[in-house]
């Protein structure tokens, strides 16, 4: 029982909604080129923003983008910016899997991986969520069909805020 | 900004190898992307493979079909079909002699004569088996872990095997390490044609009473294996494992067909005497421990991949083994692939291992068995596979191997011969090839 | 056991060294670095070796056993 009620706290806590454990750190700095120019988190300031690590290997990252479309359509107005980062080291492969999956919200890419190291992502896809005063009060790795809802009240708490 | 334009430049200069590697991995891409879409769907893989022995030894047909699908998020089920049917002849366990000589049916109605210098095979070998095994895999615990559970029915004429699985998987270290633990246990019955022959009785004349040599008509044998492994991220292009396997089997481990030749300390094949013909059937222990430690690493270089693997593998029947596997796979455009395939394997032979047995010997000899497989041998394989990726996201494949056993030749006797019989052919190298078409695709 | 232990060594040596992060197993979630690429080749060569040869295993438990003559 104490085993069970382990798990559900995990899996609470895992799927981020914007816990009061989070620690609340500045998102770090990066400039990465994107598809229209460079994107810096300073572009940013004022707005919620839905980091989402990927690429183009990845099965869940694939099954993600469908979502990120919808929840990027869905909150728009009300100040989201869904910011994927490509972490590819060949730019092609990415370009390969942007024409036959379409993302509708502004894909920046990273093929070093510094801003991987930097967040200190911890699986494939990886999430993080940044309020309006830039800082990271949310992270979540991985991504399944019974994270969907929490991922998305999480989003919706924090635009409220 | 000018460290900005020389790092397009070394970029440039790549191009060809990246163009090259781009072509390989496109169709591979392709492949992982669709499967994703296909979720809902039976990931297929079919193919059937023709096995040949030289010498008319044994022909086996085998299709094989199995099929995998995502049930649910992360739950995996996955089955497979193998159908196995065999002709031809095989090794009774006597050995070449200088004279022609006689033997009778398993089922004690009828004989067959092997010719002088000829290599004992029993020509009414065949066989038909049926194999269905099924796999359920789903996270436990969290996301770091995960349950197999597997069960298989094995059904031929005379042998029936079933068994369960349960394995348990677990991610470390940022999923680059996995730690296995696997648990099996098998039950196998085996019905012999002709009953089970009772060790050490001889062989009959055809038509002779078998109620003293037989033992009921069916016996039984369970099998557990426990394996706890390592999978192990090296670096960016090298996974490696290692396994250690320990295996417990007791119950019936003879083969109810097989016999030895009675000889006299000169090596001459005694005579026969009233329904016994001269050659007496095997015991081996009703207990078998293993052990096994394996090896693999799969390692990436710039496009192909090279698969190496070893094993070891000793017992208390003293049978001591190492193979090495190595597979090579060599990329060609838009998705195709050769590979080649080289296996070398060698044993010792168990301790109870002969061709022979003196016909003082037999009265007081607990153990034996002339099954070739039990000798000192050695295999070697050489093949080569093809695989094009074909329209709708399907694949086919060809293969051909070619495999060659080969036996100790000097002649080993339960008890002590005074006379030479010399290094005889006592069991003919073994040469055989398998030709294989496989075709996978998503349904 | 002392075996056991010694895997579980070399295990965690190996574990030591490894700095592999996430997003750089770009190779490593390609089919062709699979463990066993191809599992109906691996499943039909077992059964032809285990029925030629006095050894078996190592990938695996069970399997289904068979008369194999």
């Amino acid at each position: 029982m104490k085993q069970i009620l382990k798990y559900i706290t995990f899996v609470v806590v895992c799927a981020f909604s914007i816990s009061a454990l989070a620690e609340k750190t500045k998102v770090p700095d990066f400039k990465l080129p994107a598809i229209n120019g460079e994107v810096t988190p300073a572009q940013f300031k004022g707005k919620v923003v839905y980091v989402d690590f990927w690429a183009s290997w990845c099965k869940p990252c694939k099954k993600s983008f469908p979502w990120l479309n919808q929840l990027q359509q869905k909150y728009k107005d009300q100040g989201l910016v869904i910011l994927a980062i490509n972490l590819d080291k060949e730019k092609h492969l990415a370009d390969r899997f942007l024409e036959k999956v379409p993302a509708n919200f502004i894909v920046a890419f990273d093929p070093a991986g510094d801003t991987a190291t930097s967040f200190k992502l911890k699986g494939m896809p990886s999430s993080y969520l940044i309020d309006r005063a830039g800082y990271v009060v949310g992270k979540h790795t991985g991504f399944r069909e019974k994270d969907i809802a929490s991922l998305e009240q999480g989003v919706a708490k924090l635009l409220q805020q | 900004m000018q460290l900005k334009s020389m790092k397009n430049t070394s970029q440039t200069k790549n191009i060809t190898v990246r163009e090259k590697l781009a072509l390989a991995t496109c169709a591979l891409l392709q492949t992982a992307g669709q499967s994703a879409q296909a979720a809902d769907g039976w990931e297929v893989d079919s193919a059937l493979m023709i096995y040949s022995e030289s010498d008319s030894r044994v022909t086996a047909i085998e299709p094989i079909m199995s099929a995998r699908k995502e049930v649910e998020e992360d739950t995996f089920l996955s089955m497979k079909l193998v159908l196995d049917s065999l002709t031809g002849a095989t090794p009774n366990g006597a050995h070449t002699s200088g004279t022609a000589q006689t033997f009778t049916k398993p089922s004690g109605n009828g004989g067959y004569t092997v010719a002088a210098g000829e290599n004992p095979l029993d020509d009414t070998f065949h066989d038909t088996r049926v194999a269905f095994s099924a796999d359920w895999e789903r996270p436990v615990l969290d996301n770091n872990s995960r349950m197999i559970l597997g069960g298989n029915i094995s059904n031929e004429f005379d042998y029936m095997s079933l068994g369960v699985s349960a394995t348990f998987m677990r991610d470390f270290n940022e999923r680059n390490t996995t730690l296995t633990t696997a648990l099996g246990v098998n039950a196998d019955t085996i019905s012999p044609v002709g009953d089970v022959p009772t060790p050490f009785a001889n062989m009959k004349t055809p038509g002779a009473d078998l109620s003293l040599s037989r033992d009921g008509d069916s016996d039984n044998k369970t099998i557990t294996d426990f394996m706890i492994g390592v999978t192990q991220v090296i670096n960016r292009k090298t996974l490696m494992q290692f396994n250690l396997s320990l295996s417990s089997a007791s119950g019936y481990m003879n083969d109810p067909y097989k016999v030895l030749t009675v000889v006299d300390n000169s090596g001459t094949r005694i005579g026969q005497v009233g329904d016994d013909l001269p050659y007496v059937y095997e015991n081996r222990p009703d207990s078998r421990s293993r052990q096994v430690f394996y090896w693999k690493t799969v390692h990436h270089l710039t496009e192909d991949v090279i698969n190496v693997s070893y094993r070891y593998h000793t017992d208390d029947w003293d049978v001591n083994s190492h193979t090495v596997d190595l597979n090579y796979r060599y990329e060609l455009n838009g998705g195709s692939y050769l590979q080649p395939h080289l296996r070398y394997y060698t044993q010792s032979a168990a301790e109870f291992f002969a061709h022979n047995i003196l016909d003082t010997q037999v009265a007081t000899t607990q153990y034996a068995s002339s099954d070739y497989r039990l000798g000192e041998l050695n295999t070697t394989t050489i093949g080569l596979k093809f695989v094009m990726p074909m329209k709708g996201n399907s694949e086919f494949s060809i293969r051909a191997e070619s495999i060659v056993q080969s036996y100790s030749k000097v002649n080993s006797s339960i008890g002590t011969l005074t006379g030479d019989a010399g290094s005889q052919d006592i069991v003919p190298d073994l040469d055989a090839f398998i030709i294989q078409v496989g075709y996978s695709f998503y349904w | 056991m002392k075996q056991v232990l010694l895997l579980l060594l070399t295990a965690w040596l190996l574990a030591a060294c490894s700095t592999v992060q996430p997003w750089e197993k770009d190779l490593l979630a390609r089919p062709s670095m699979a463990l066993v690429a191809d599992k109906l080749d691996s499943a039909l060569d077992e059964h032809i070796y285990f029925s030629k040869e006095a050894s078996m295993g190592g990938q695996g438990v069970g399997g289904g056993g068979c008369g194999c003559n």
